[in-house]
């Protein structure tokens, strides 16, 4: 909720630009999980959103603009999608490399305001600090991620439950555009036993 | 009371994170679990695919059904292998190979998948065109250059996950094979005896035979797709045992459609010696069961495989290269949000258009497009053992041994066919 109410300047915006007939700018939570269609003031939203809560607040966006150039509100194709993965059983550690410290901060802040993420342990490690990736990453990928600090590159480093993986993953390689992107295998949450 | 506790903990047994998300599903999950594997199972079946199973059904009648069946259990692991390498590393085949290899081999292992995948376009668009000229009597030229608009603007402005779920309708239409095959009274016997001993010919026109079954079958652009797929379902390793449901109903229902193409081409065309020469010889496989409309089902059955194909097909294309390049990519996403991916998929019709325009004969490049695919799969499967074998990059879901050795097999099979084949060739020439 927090997180939609940090982006709501970016929300309004994104439903003028739908309301003036720009039907095709990604949402700013949601992305191209929601299409939107506007035809003679009937407004169409389609897509798989991760969560009925999600469904609700972007309904609610909709049907507060009714009489602003939305007589209708069609959303029969907008769907939860059916998940049966639950969170808390394994968590994953996310790498990604940046060209310097500034633009890692900048990344973290988009992967966190876009993402559903609370990381359960995140940092920013360079070579002023390169002793931290031994706290932060799984030690079989130490060595990788050393050479990447060699090369002058700042890490992001993001610990996630895996449920979280794809997200983060996606936001880290093609939204942020990291110059290189690893995620270290799914383990077991910490605490967690079967 | 110290030593008890650290008794119990030496007693109790580490979880994997692979026991602590495995499964037991029920009949009605088997439903409930279809997805990209089931879609993975029908793009295996393009045009060019049945145009293969027929020529091999007519040319070399059930001799090669057991290679079907040994293809089976080979293409589930392959394909199962890439959608666990995808969940487990939360990203597509281009992205890992890159990752894990470097882009001097990620770069021709993409280009490997890329080239013959185009090929297979052109063949499949031309196999197409075939079906329409069969239904409506213009020739098969003027068809290609509007299927492949359409199917290009399909792809890239509509939801090609929400329509591939209507085109798998069109694809039943295959399943006519399955009653033309009972209606042409095979010797089931025979039928029975090449399906599970094996008969090897040492004959060029065998081989080649059998690289074309085994690279329609086992085709490396499924690996990429099966990847990219799970990368937008984004089930994740806790759904493994879904997705791998889902891989085995799709792929075990693809290559019963596949074995039923030989049975029906077998006893119809190979018993008279009839060789295919064009979409209407290949038809009347299914004349037992649908007499004079034969070319007419044979035709939708054509067009929804292309359909369902092409479409990944060129999909495929453009998340290996994308995937390389690190572009925003996913058929979800909207053309604005994600424009060079989009551009690769626009291209690659392009290019197939162009080959399908210029390629002279439908049935020989529909053939040769599948020998190519068999020629480059072993250096794709070798590939996904590598990754897939890797403690490092899978963790507690690195594969077992039974799965490395059915990985394994494959590559081993296909490397034998290719040598045997190239031999053949060396020794007696192409065969006509």
């Amino acid at each position: 909720m927090r997180r939609q109410e940090r982006a709501g300047p970016r929300i309004d915006a994104w439903w003028d630009a739908v309301l003036a007939g720009e039907t095709g700018e990604a949402h700013p939570i949601f992305g191209d999980q929601v299409k939107v269609h506007l035809r003679e003031g009937r407004l169409t939203l389609s897509g798989d959103l991760d969560r009925r809560e999600d469904r609700s607040a972007l309904l609610r966006q909709a049907s507060s603009r009714i009489g602003r150039g939305i007589s209708h509100v069609d959303a029969s194709a907008l769907r939860v999608a059916d998940r049966h993965e639950k969170a808390g059983i394994l968590e994953q550690t996310l790498v990604a490399a940046y060209p310097d410290r500034a633009t890692a901060g900048l990344a973290r802040k988009l992967v966190l305001e876009h993402s559903r993420v609370a990381p359960k342990e995140e940092g920013i490690v360079d070579h002023a600090d390169a002793r931290r990736l031994r706290e932060l990453v799984p030690k079989e990928f130490v060595d990788d991620a050393t050479k990447r600090i060699e090369h002058g590159d700042a890490l992001l480093i993001l610990r996630v439950d895996e449920t979280a993986g794809f997200k983060v993953r996606e936001l880290l390689e093609e939204d942020t555009r990291s110059t290189w992107t690893i995620a270290t295998p799914p383990r077991l949450s910490s605490g967690n036993g079967k | 009371m110290s030593e008890l506790g650290s008794r119990g903990a030496r007693v109790r047994r580490r979880v994997s994170a692979r026991e602590a998300v495995s499964e037991h599903l029920g009949v009605r999950d088997v439903v409930r679990s279809i997805g990209p594997g089931v879609i993975t199972g029908g793009a295996d079946n393009d045009p060019s695919g049945i145009a293969s199973y027929s020529i091999i059904g007519a040319t070399a009648g059930f001799a090669q059904n057991w290679l079907l069946l040994l293809a089976t259990p080979m293409l589930i692991a392959v394909i199962q292998m890439s959608a666990k390498v995808a969940n487990v590393t939360k990203s597509d085949l281009a992205t890992v190979l890159r990752t894990t290899f470097g882009a001097r081999i990620a770069t021709p292992a993409v280009l490997l998948m890329v080239i013959p995948s185009v090929i297979t376009m052109g063949a499949d668009l031309l196999a197409m065109a075939a079906a329409l000229q069969l239904i409506t009597g213009v020739r098969y030229i003027y068809w290609v250059v509007p299927m492949a608009a359409i199917m290009a603007v399909v792809t890239i402005f509509l939801d090609y996950r929400v329509v591939s779920r209507y085109m798998l309708g069109l694809v039943a239409f295959l399943a006519t094979y399955i009653v033309a095959a009972f209606l042409a009274k095979p010797d089931w016997l025979d039928v029975v005896r090449s399906t599970f001993v094996p008969q090897v010919s040492l004959t060029p026109g065998y081989m080649l035979a059998a690289v074309a079954m085994l690279g329609t079958t086992i085709t490396p652009y499924l690996f990429f797709w099966q990847t990219s797929g799970e990368v937008e379902e984004k089930r994740g390793v806790q759904q493994l045992t879904r997705t791998n449901l889902d891989i085995t109903v799709g792929i075990i229902w693809s290559n019963l459609t596949a074995f039923f193409v030989i049975v029906a081409t077998g006893a119809v065309l190979f018993s008279h010696q009839t060789p295919i020469r064009t979409a209407a010889d290949a038809a009347r496989a299914l004349e037992p069961f649908a007499g004079h409309y034969a070319p007419d089902i044979f035709a939708v059955g054509i067009i929804g495989a292309g359909l369902l194909a092409i479409p990944v097909l060129a999909a495929s294309s453009a998340f290996g290269i994308a995937g390389l390049a690190g572009w925003r990519r996913g058929l979800g996403r909207n053309p604005k949000n994600a424009p060079q991916f989009y551009i690769v998929i626009g291209l690659a019709f392009l290019v197939a258009m162009e080959l399908a325009v210029s390629s002279v004969d439908p049935v020989k490049a529909l053939f040769y497009s599948q020998v190519l695919n068999g020629l480059v799969a072993p250096v794709m499967i070798i590939l996904m053992l590598v990754l897939t074998s890797s403690r490092k990059l899978m963790g507690d879901f690195v594969n077992g041994w039974l799965t490395n050795a059915i990985g394994l097999a494959a590559a081993v099979v296909m490397v034998l066919a290719d040598i045997a084949l190239s031999y053949q060739i060396a020794a007696k020439g192409v065969p006509s």
